[in-house]
């Protein structure tokens, strides 16, 4: 993943992140050893417009011209924008007879248990609308053979029907293609015969794999969302070529590799996740310049928090059925990331039943926490911490936007503190508490919950918000530390230029490993079939103009127990499928069912559904920067002033405390802060509370540690207040 | 079973010791109980076995105090929600809590003993801490087959005896080691013992799984805490409804009579359901007097894991909706005491021992169904009109002799919903207390000798109403080898009801259509009937009732519904007054402003539109399902 070249030409590079309200930029000149960040307001209109203006910043900034750029990264939200706001292409859709309204049904599940108002989005929001669901007479059958041959001039007659009304993307969606692809293939060759300028999103090609909805939801998608996606990527690139940068642009996908233009607008689908994936590739990365291979990443924004893990520095895949976009299917391969309500905009307030909340409901950006002065009257967590003393109006977001401590106090007040008879501060620290409390819940669910022990793991605090909650995170969690990398708010653009070029493909396989173990022609099929996906992805790399030498392929199963629904995916060794291979392939997968669901058994059969290869295309690593330097003292120039902030003491008694404040740009390689203290930088704030040390490392990373009573504290202090709260 | 005792008997308020827990503590843990319940769900449907469980995901799964108190319950299907605690108070009548163990895994599907119904075994483990026993974690799941007359379903069973194999309160382990006797017993007894030992496996780990996680709790925050947590959770769930009960003006409502198709076995005897709702203060009681007496058939309704299961349901649903509120508000303890139910003794609804009782989901819901239209003029804008209300319980089954097992696949066809207030109905999806997923039609056809042929939204267009009643599916099934289809579905002769001048919806249809291309009609409860290689079972589903005049539907809705086939021009006229040009599919707004007005002085105030009479096949309204 992190494969570094000696001598590569390709040293000036910029990473660009376009997130809700900021695009963030990273310029990075391995040569000279510089990084240089940078943030402008994102144009939701026409993303492009910011982005390009801030790379024309950027390289102004560098003393650059953008022509002496060797590559540009960027990782786009335009896709996932356009399905959770719904305006994507007018579809078509050619599918079997007798399943018109797959898409409608779905699999017939309400979200809710308990709700009679309640819409069904794919019925109230189709991807496809049913009267752009045409059928033709046709039928592969379970076996791959031809029940009910194809109709060309059905079909024909269909695609001009599409033609008429003005579709802009087509979606071909037969059943069982995935076994026998001959039908949608034909049907495909006239659609580009009759109607050649319509976007075609075939199953076969997007995703041959069975689950007939999930299959026809993805590749409708990948027709919705085509048209825009494929215009937004070529836009940027010509933009960018006309700019003079060589090499145009190249994407971030949701399995966190990298796609050229061309390659992203046939498979939109794709860049569905793209934005919080970048994050947990800069964490990895940040995570290894301190020498940490297992990292846990939290990225706290403004209305929610995304949590990654990292083993070994190797991304983990969510489960293809767990793989959603908004509320639709999208059977893609997607890093596994957890998004939780809960950010620095999550609204605090207690509810008719007197229960205390926070979130997911949040301020947002407009009008934004109470203290923003913009009219909100909400208590929001950014209001309890600035009533906890810890971001300070003169020092947040570099003093753009001012702070207004009365309305978040008033806000507090009114909303929590009152109702729940507690002070200010109280009430603040409660917010904060129960904040801490939902990423506690989700990391565990991610870490502990899935066999994996946090006592291997740093913390990894990103964003604007992590590094504020990481602190009080990290005993409860049990992780070793927790690391805020340089430059916390823009780790994710970062990510981006730390990725490789990397495609999957699939092929469905359901050979037993009985079956492999006894009949040498099952083992020359599935030999084969890996043979095939092999050298589709060699030739996707080789259009990519990834040298042979950078390429590498990785086989993969996905499995389960014969009898179950629901498979697993086991990475698998390359060269022949043998005794050995079959029986490594076992193993495998007794582990990964165990540590999934904490059983196995050893005497089931195990059966290969999908087959998948991943082919990466090395590309040149990301070398850290030193920092200059110090002692164990930071220079005086870093505290910037000392002031009152609040904590929770042992038992959890809440004081009021000096704290002093730092500025993180003055810290050396070396300098040790006691807590409390408190690090401001413009993207971001560290807390460091009593009791926690921060050290500064050799690249800049901050590693805040706490001390053994602190640990031995984590377990028992809830009971404890709780106790003490039962007492009076 | 001579000492069987009275149903429905909740153990009264929760004795344990309690001490205040802060806010902030509360939360946390409310938080903790839900995800533990979440996570026993997910890992029994993703390690089970049978597409019943594990695509379909029919399972319950929760944390319960030693009386049975519910804390928690996983977002499965909520049919489910809410009968584990009559399960525990049913097994521990047989067995002593002086006799549960660390280590016990106990399983239970007794009808009269608190079970939902015999399929829906329920896997127990205790929580002992510190010498106490605090609780149960526990799961319940539809299995395949259950060792009665028939393979899968037996809506037509003799006694419960003839339906099911009973498990009350039995030892599968004894303080951690297998009863390997019982263990033979259970699964020499069932067609399907690959499929059903791999399902209970899943249900024993995510019990097992559950307990441990609900340790942890324990560890961190001791037992005095997390208990009075949970008792402050269900005060809390009991506090929002009561106080959404309250609202409601006191008094009775009734809802006119519902009738059931047949009890499976003497066909064309109707049965009648009576629904009166009592509000007063902020209880609700649902008094089902003057329902039909039990039948000598499985179509009878176990009184505590279901018919109160269905009573909770429909009285939350409706006043605590999850759609309209910012929170989640538990389903637990707090939202059953709210509510009570009155079924005579030998009724449908609270039959004598040992009538069978197998089939007992759509009685449940036209009980949810009825309590709507019942409380329709009170809360007009939170009632759907009525809807499919019922469902067709599928079982396809056939004997492998390769293997000495049966194949056997069960499945839940999906109803429909009424139209309600602001919006239009929900298409093709489970109705009420169904919550499951469907089978893909590639995985089906891959693992059972069945072929599905069609499987789409029925031909016949929407209740109209301003707004539009929901559309059911057709469904083709073909065997391709010989096998038994057995079926507990209902709604084939009384459609769901319009109300304010929506228009009724149209009832159920299932035919067996011969290789020959013939179709016959068969009824909505059938137990082994058998069918040959190249036959195939036809569903159609109910579409459900329009909400409110059509008259007053946006004459460019209707247009809309034109061009996606919800509805046809010719019901467009007749139905909306909405007259659209058959070639250009534009709207002619001059000849709808008369239309309408003269349809609203014909109609008068009264009028109720009836969609049967208008679609009855082959009729010119039918929607096409290709054009």
């Amino acid at each position: 993943m992190f494969t570094e070249f000696e001598g590569s030409n390709q040293v000036r590079r910029i990473g660009v992140d376009v997130g809700g309200t900021f695009t963030d930029l990273i310029y990075v000149d391995d040569e000279a050893g510089r990084v240089i960040v940078h943030k402008t307001p994102s144009t939701p209109a026409d993303p492009s417009i910011g982005t390009v203006s801030g790379i024309t910043e950027l390289c102004e900034m560098a003393g650059i011209k953008p022509a002496d750029l060797d590559q540009v990264f960027h990782g786009t939200t335009v896709a996932t924008n356009i399905v959770i706001e719904h305006d994507g292409a007018r579809v078509g859709m050619i599918t079997t007879q007798g399943y018109r309204d797959i898409l409608h049904i779905a699999r017939h599940k309400k979200p809710m248990n308990f709700s009679l108002w309640q819409n069904l989005p794919w019925q109230a929001f189709p991807i496809v609308r049913r009267r752009f669901r045409l059928t033709v007479n046709e039928r592969i059958d379970k076996n791959g053979d031809i029940l009910i041959p194809l109709d060309d001039a059905e079909v024909r007659s269909q695609v001009l029907r599409l033609k008429e009304a003005q579709v802009e993307a087509v979606a071909v969606c037969l059943l069982f293609s995935f076994l026998n692809p001959v039908h949608e293939q034909r049907v495909k060759k006239i659609v580009q015969e009759e109607f050649p300028e319509a976007f075609l999103s075939v199953s076969s090609d997007v995703l041959p794999q069975y689950r007939e909805y999930e299959r026809f939801s993805t590749v409708g998608l990948n027709a919705f969302v085509g048209p825009r996606v494929a215009r937004y990527v070529r836009r940027f690139d010509e933009a960018l070529r006309g700019m003079g940068v060589k090499t145009g642009i190249h994407l971030m996908t949701s399995a966190a590799g990298v796609a050229t233009p061309a390659a992203a607008a046939e498979r939109p689908v794709n860049l569905l996740m793209s934005g919080p994936i970048a994050g947990v590739v800069g964490g990895i990365w940040a995570g290894r310049t301190a020498g940490e291979p297992n990292v846990i990443t939290l990225d706290v924004g403004g209305t929610s928090a995304d949590i990654g893990l990292a083993q070994d520095g190797k991304l983990r895949m969510k489960h293809l059925l767990d793989t959603k976009v908004g509320p639709y299917q999208a059977m893609i391969p997607m890093v596994d990331v957890d998004t939780i309500g809960a950010g620095g905009g999550s609204i605090a307030y207690v509810d008719a039943g007197g229960i205390f909340r926070v979130g997911p409901r949040s301020a947002g950006a407009d009008p934004g926490p109470a203290a923003y002065g913009r009219g909100g009257t909400e208590a929001t967590a950014t209001d309890a911490l600035i009533a906890l003393g810890w971001l300070r109006p003169e020092l947040f977001l570099g003093g753009r936007i001012e702070l207004r401590e009365d309305l978040a106090r008033a806000a507090i007040d009114e909303h929590v503190g009152k109702p729940l008879g507690l002070s200010t501060e109280e009430a603040a620290m409660g917010i904060f508490k129960v904040l801490v409390h939902s990423m506690v819940d989700a990391i565990e669910q991610a870490s502990v919950r899935k066999g994996f022990d946090p006592r291997e793991f740093v913390l990894v605090a990103e964003g604007g918000g992590g590094p504020l909650f990481c602190s009080e995170i990290a005993p409860e969690v049990g992780v070793k530390h927790v690391l805020v990398p340089n430059y916390p708010g823009i780790t994710a653009a970062l990510g981006l230029l730390t990725t490789d070029m990397v495609y999957e493909f699939v092929a469905t396989s359901y050979a037993m490993a009985s079956g492999l173990s006894a009949d040498a022609a099952a083992r020359t099929t599935l030999q084969a079939q890996y043979a095939k996906l092999e050298a589709e992805a060699a030739e996707q790399l080789a259009t990519d103009n990834v040298a042979p030498e950078n390429v590498v392929l990785q086989r993969i199963a996905e499995a389960r127990y014969d009898g179950q629904g629901y498979e697993l995916r086991v990475d698998v060794g390359p060269g022949a499928i043998d005794a050995a291979w079959i029986a490594e392939l076992k193993a495998r997968f007794h582990d990964i069912h165990e540590r999934e669901y904490s059983r196995r058994f050893e005497e089931a059969d195990v059966q290969v559904a999908n087959i998948r290869v991943r082919a990466i295309g090395a590309m040149p690593g990301l070398k850290p920067t030193e920092v200059a330097a110090g002692s164990a003292d930071p220079v005086p120039n870093a505290r910037k002033l000392d002031a009152d902030a609040w904590f929770t003491a042992p038992g959890g008694r809440l004081v009021k405390v000096m704290t002093g404040f730092y500025e993180r740009t003055e810290l050396l390689a070396g300098n040790v802060i006691e807590g409390p203290a408190i690090i401001t930088q413009f993207d971001s704030t560290t807390v460091v509370p009593p009791g926690f040390t921060a050290t500064v490392d050799r690249y800049g990373n901050l590693l805040v540690t706490y001390s053994d009573e602190i640990a031995a504290a984590a377990q028992s202090h809830s009971a404890a207040a709780a106790a003490a709260a039962g007492a009076h | 079973m001579a000492d069987l005792p009275e149903v429905g008997v909740s153990p009264g308020p929760p004795t344990r010791k309690r001490i205040a827990v802060d806010p902030i503590t509360l939360r946390v843990l409310g938080g903790a109980f839900d995800a533990i319940a979440q996570e026993m769900a997910g890992v029994l449907f993703r390690m089970s076995y049978s597409s019943i469980i594990r695509e379909s995901e029919d399972l319950g799964a929760g944390i319960f105090d030693a009386d049975g108190r519910e804390l928690c319950e996983s977002e499965s299907t909520p049919m489910h929600i809410g009968s584990l605690p009559w399960y525990i108070r049913g097994f521990l009548r047989r067995i002593d809590k002086s006799q549960i163990k660390e280590g016990d895994v106990i399983i239970h599907n007794h009808p009269y003993l608190g079970a939902s119904h015999t399929p829906d075994i329920a896997v127990a483990v205790p929580i002992l801490w510190e010498g106490e026993l605090l609780g149960f974690t526990a799961v319940t799941a539809h299995v395949l087959d259950v060792g009665g007359s028939y393979p899968g379903i037996n809506a037509d069973a003799f006694d419960m005896y003839a339906e099911a194999k009973i498990y009350n309160g039995l030892k599968w382990y004894d303080e951690g080691v297998l009863n390997e006797d019982l263990d033979r017993m259970v699964f020499d007894n069932v067609r399907t013992e690959t499929m059903n030992r791999g399902d209970m496996n899943a249900m024993m780990a995510a019990c097992i799984l559950g307990r441990d996680r609900f340790y942890r709790l324990l560890e961190k925050h001791g037992s005095d805490t997390v208990m009075s947590s949970a008792y402050d959770w269900m005060d809390y769930s009991e506090r929002r409804l009561r106080a959404e009960i309250a609202k409601l003006p006191d008094g009775e409502y009734v809802a006119p009579t519902a009738w059931l198709d047949d009890d499976g076995r003497n066909r064309d005897v109707r049965l009648r359901v009576e629904t009166k709702i009592i509000v007063k203060g902020d209880h609700v009681t649902i008094d089902l007097t003057g329902s039909n007496a039990e039948v000598p058939t499985g179509y009878n309704v176990p009184f505590e894991g279901s018919l109160l299961v269905a009573a909770y349901f429909a009285i939350r649903t409706l006043l605590l909706d999850q759609d309209r509120l910012e929170e989640q508000v538990p389903q637990n303890d707090g939202i059953f005491r709210c509510v009570d139910v009155i079924a005579p003794k030998g009724s449908i609804f609270n039959p004598n021992f040992p009538r069978a009782c197998f089939s007992r989901f759509c009685q449940c819901q036209r009980v949810v169904d009825n309590t709507f239209v019942a409380l329709s003029g009170v809360v007009p804008d939170l009632v759907t009109a009525g809807n499919s209300a019922a469902l067709h319980f599928c079982s396809y089954a056939g004997f492998i002799p390769e293997k000495g097992e049966y194949w056997l696949y069960l499945e839940v066809n999906e109803g429909s919903y009424g139209g309600r207030k602001g919006r239009d109905a929900m298409d093709a999806v489970d109705c009420l207390m169904a919550n499951t997923r469907n089978n893909p039609i590639e995985e089906l056809d891959m693992r059972f000798p069945l072929r599905c042929e069609r499987y789409e939204l029925r031909d016949d267009p929407a209740a109209p109403g301003q707004w539009r009643g929901g559309i059911g599916i057709v469904r083709i099934n073909r065997f391709l080898e010989s096998g038994a289809y057995s079926c507990e579905g209902d709604r084939h002769s009384d459609p769901p009801r319009g109300i304010f001048g929506g228009y009724d919806g149209l009832p159920a249809k299932v035919s067996r259509l011969g290789a020959d291309g013939s179709e016959t009609e068969i009824p909505a409860k059938v137990t082994g009937y058998v069918l040959q290689p190249g036959e195939a079972i036809q569903l159609i589903e109910p579409n459900g009732g329009g909400y409110g005049n059509p008259l007053d539907r946006v004459p460019e809705m209707v247009r809309e519904d034109v061009l996606d086939d919800f509805t046809t021009i010719a019901l467009a006229r007749e139905a909306y007054g909405v007259v659209i040009d058959a070639t250009t599919l534009d709207i002619d707004q001059a000849a709808t402003a008369s239309l309408r007005e003269r349809l609203r002085a014909e109609r008068g105030d009264d009028f109720q539109g009836e969609l049967l009479t208008l679609v009855s096949t082959p009729h010119p309204m039918a929607v096409s399902p290709h054009r």
